[in-house]
């Protein structure tokens, strides 16, 4: 046996107490690589969609890097620390440090070079199914597979350098101890918890505060709370698991009449030394678990955000011309053509907005007649308007502004013309999108329209009318690429910051929508993948601490048949004492998350008006499902562990 | 020369309570010399095995294995020195549990980069001599207590170390495994001229060697030799370790067979 394979049969030997661990890192190194696949595909262009996939997935990819270096660092050290014996018996053996350093050095690199290959060789098989997703998403003719050496570079240089840090830096960990420690080893953690009272109430009381701000966060607070919030819950959570949980424990364990009963002193003492051993790995557990929550959470609220956009875009094309535009016929003949060409059936209704200067406000108003606005409204299937002589409705641009706009009632004058209104309705339904009507605009009746004939106070004639072409167009989500020069004008004109040529304007909602859509959902692909990684990471620490406990916890259970425990009581016991450490930090997580979505939701309503109480629901639901399915099967292999001796 | 010479040794532990471990100790062993140290618990037999084994500093005092003062060695080369001057056999064995019983015989050479063919002769020669060959291929989990602490005792001897220290190697055997194990521990004193030095409980382990040392709160107490006759031999360390005082349960109530 040489040295090398010394180092070899560590790995290989131990190959059950590295399995989630091994796992981990593998899905990790195949996600990245499959990022890098896409993010090297040759037939991606500077185009919006895939530009936005190749910088999401790049900031992914640095994402991942950082977390497996954390991941591996903590597991690394943590698997050192469980073989401080087996470092014991070498040194005492006559090992050097600097040996020990070299075959932590290799074994370091022997799980890194088998999890960087396993990883890519898994990635290269699946990118094709992963193309697949990405086509769909980002709508492409096709994404073939490819074989280049750049991804494969990419990850390999990334792992390589990321398991030599690791195998460096742990290598640290075992450096001041004596043999003699390292012999009596990992286990000696067996000692009454001692808990400190003050700090177990300050846990206590910094997530309350915490979960209290979250609760009460407004549109202006929202910005200080984003900053305020996370670090309070973070120490709140460590000072949870290291202090806060032993007091009540041992608050418990003081009444003797509950704590002596049946197995429930075993498995009290029992949980109370696992919970102290755990305390560090139970915090990471939880703030990795959160935010691997609270990412896919996110970007599942903005695929909700889509689900809205139809009722505040019910207009298939939009088009604006302004006074000046001598293009005007040529562009919407153009739109038209192209929709003929499609074969998508429309109904263009063009509508004259006159501008006005309301007394009431001192803003100039848009004013569309009644006629107009009817033959729009029955277009889409809304209900008419009628508005009397001397009478307005207010036209509401989004559905918050309905609300708002549905209480106010105004009394005013139109100052160019002299038109008085009364306005004191709401129009029942959005009709155009936000940003291309005016906040105050309103419908008149036609005899009133026709009244308004002075121009705008320091406007031309002219230019103090403007036609709104609006489209109808039934099926709206299939108007990609029409209008794709006009759109590239205003594109052109909002690089060079340049408006003064363009007398015109024109949207593409349903284009617009297929965009976000699919950005939202590139995003959550990719953030799905990142959250699995931090998931499996998770469990990996969790089943670590259960593997390197096995030896001593078969022991005991042998010791506890022995005194003449039953198997169903030992069922029991097992149970009382996997549940705490499994969902523990789940529930802590989910509670953190959940109070999190609250805040999110106030953001949310400042931009989007929408509720994310389903997709959260949904989201949180998937978790604790899979959770559950990953605690039976732990469970079973725990159980079936225990009974081999 | 003696091949060990411990001069005037103490060992202080400093703490909450200051313990002296050891106070003044002193004795030789000779090259060849199979010795047992007794003591009732809490005597500082454990402390002067890992004083003798450099994984323990020294307070005062000065130990010599091989003319060689091992606490005056930097960390580097006390490891050197423990990899080819020392051999340990433990209590608990201390096998690795992931290495067969083949690789934790040759573990001290793998350590010292010896050539692999060299290391298959020699792992051969000793397994024969120990009785492993049939299970050279087992892990430890396979094998019985005495097959582990055989493969222990090979794993100490294997680099042909000038001292090998023994803490209790019978502690966790059953009688036939004890007698076995002592047997070979005296046949390799004897035949190969290793040094041994053997902390030891058990009166019985004591009466296979040449000399009984015996320490009481960290000091010399007494010594004896052995004689032709075991039984005799034994019935005089069970005399000092009466009057000796201590633990009763330290004594073994059996009597030789």
């Amino acid at each position: 046996m040489t040295f090398r394979q010394l180092a070899y049969h560590n790995v290989f030997r131990n190959r059950r107490s590295y399995a989630a661990f091994f796992l981990a890192s593998v899905v990790s190194v195949m996600v990245f690589f499959v990022y890098s696949m896409f993010i090297f595909h040759p037939l991606f262009e500077e185009d919006g969609l895939q530009v936005l996939a190749v910088r999401g997935m790049f900031i992914a990819e640095v994402v991942l890097y950082i977390f497996t270096l954390f991941f591996l660092f903590y597991s690394m050290s943590a698997f050192l620390q469980a073989r401080s014996k087996e470092f014991g018996i070498l040194m005492h053996l006559g090992m050097t440090k600097k040996q020990l350093n070299k075959l932590i050095f290799f074994e370091t690199m022997i799980l890194g070079s088998v999890s960087t290959v396993a990883g890519i060789a898994f990635g290269f098989a699946f990118s094709k199914f992963f193309f697949m997703i990405g086509r769909e998403i980002m709508e492409l003719e096709s994404l073939p597979l490819y074989v280049s050496w750049q991804p494969f570079a990419l990850t390999i240089g990334a792992f390589a350098s990321l398991f030599i840090i690791i195998s460096v830096i742990s290598v640290a960990f075992i450096r001041t101890k004596g043999i003699l420690d390292l012999l009596q080893g990992y286990w000696k953690v067996d000692e009454i918890t001692n808990a400190s009272r003050w700090l177990s109430f300050l846990g206590f009381l910094l997530l309350a505060i915490s979960y209290v701000l979250a609760s009460i966060v407004t549109d202006q607070t929202v910005y200080t709370m984003v900053l305020i919030i996370p670090p309070l819950a973070t120490l709140g959570t460590y000072l949870f698991f290291t202090h806060s949980v032993h007091s009540l424990l041992n608050l418990y364990k003081r009444r003797k009449g509950i704590y002596w009963h049946k197995t429930r002193l075993v498995s009290l003492a029992e949980a109370s030394v696992k919970l102290k051993d755990s305390a560090q790995m139970f915090f990471i557990v939880t703030i990795v678990s959160t935010v691997a929550f609270l990412t896919v959470g996110t970007l599942a609220s903005f695929m909700s955000y889509t689900g809205d956009y139809r009722e505040s875009n019910p207009l298939g094309l939009v088009y604006i011309s302004f006074d000046g535009n001598g293009k005007e016929v040529e562009h919407v003949e153009a739109l038209t053509a192209e929709l003929e060409e499609k074969e998508l059936a429309y109904d263009l209704v063009p509508l004259i907005v006159k501008r006005q200067t309301s007394t009431f406000t001192g803003n100039d108003v848009d004013i569309i007649r009644m006629s107009e606005f009817n033959r729009l409204a029955t277009s889409l299937g809304f209900e008419p308007a009628y508005p009397d002589r001397g009478e307005a409705l207010f036209i509401p641009y989004s559905k918050e502004s309905l609300k708002e706009l549905g209480k106010s009632q105004v009394q005013t004058e139109l100052m160019e013309s002299g038109v008085e209104l009364s306005i004191d309705q709401v129009y029942p339904h959005i009709l155009f999108p936000v940003h291309t009507i005016n906040f105050n605009s309103i419908v008149v009746n036609d005899l009133d329209y026709a009244a308004i004939d002075e121009p705008l106070q320091g406007y031309a004639d002219g230019e103090s009318t403007f036609t709104y072409y609006a489209f109808d167009i039934p099926s709206w989500e299939e108007t990609v690429a029409i209008g794709a020069d006009l759109t590239a004008q205003i594109d052109k004109a909002v690089e060079k910051e340049d408006f003064s040529g363009l007398n015109f304007f024109f949207e593409n909602p349903g284009e617009d929508y297929r965009w976000f859509k699919s950005s939202f959902a590139i995003l959550l692909f990719i953030g799905v993948m990142v959250a699995a990684v931090f998931l499996l990471a998770a469990g990996s620490f969790i089943y670590f601490k259960l593997y390197t406990g096995l030896e001593r916890d078969r022991k005991q259970y042998l010791l506890l048949v022995r005194l003449g425990m039953t198997e169903k009581e030992l069922g029991k016991i097992v149970n009382r004492q996997l549940i705490p450490q499994f969902f523990l930090p789940w529930i802590v997580a989910l509670l953190h998350s959940t109070f999190a979505f609250i805040s999110l939701q106030v953001v949310w309503d400042e931009f989007a008006e929408l509720s994310i109480l389903g997709e959260m629901v949904l989201v949180l639901a998937g978790f604790t499902i899979a959770q559950v399915l990953y605690f039976y099967l732990i469970r079973w292999r725990y159980i079936a562990h225990l009974q081999a001796s | 020369m003696p091949l060990l010479k411990i001069d005037e040794v103490t060992k202080v532990y400093e703490g909450k309570v200051t313990h002296r471990a050891l106070n003044q100790l002193s004795f030789e062993v000779e090259k060849g010399e199979f010795l047992a140290v007794m003591g009732p618990s809490g005597s500082g037999k454990t402390t002067l095995l890992n004083l003798i084994s450099t994984i323990d500093s020294l307070t005062a005092g000065e130990i010599l294995i091989d003319g060689i003062n091992p606490h005056r060695l930097d960390k580097n080369e006390l490891a050197l020195f423990r990899r080819r001057k020392l051999g340990f056999i433990f209590q608990d064995f201390n096998l690795l549990q992931m290495l067969t019983v083949e690789e934790n015989l040759v573990l001290p050479l793998t350590l010292d980069y010896v050539p692999v063919n060299d290391m298959a002769t020699r792992v051969l020669e000793l397994a024969k001599r120990l009785d492993l060959t049939p299970i050279l291929h087992k892990r430890p989990n396979e094998i019985s207590g005495g097959e582990a602490q055989r493969t222990a005792i090979g794993r100490a001897l294997i680099h042909k170390p000038a001292i090998i220290l023994a803490d209790e190697p019978t502690g966790n055997l059953d009688s036939k495994a004890s007698k076995d194990v002592l047997d070979l521990l005296s046949r390799v004193s004897a035949n190969e001229g290793a040094t041994i030095v053997m902390v030891t409980h058990d009166p019985i382990a004591a009466s296979y060697c040449d000399r009984v040392l015996f320490i009481k709160d960290g000091e010399f107490f007494n010594e004896i030799y052995g004689d032709e006759r075991r039984q005799t031999f034994y019935q005089r360390i069970l005399n000092v370790l009466s009057l000796l005082g201590g633990n009763v349960n330290d004594l073994s109530a059996t009597r030789l067979p």
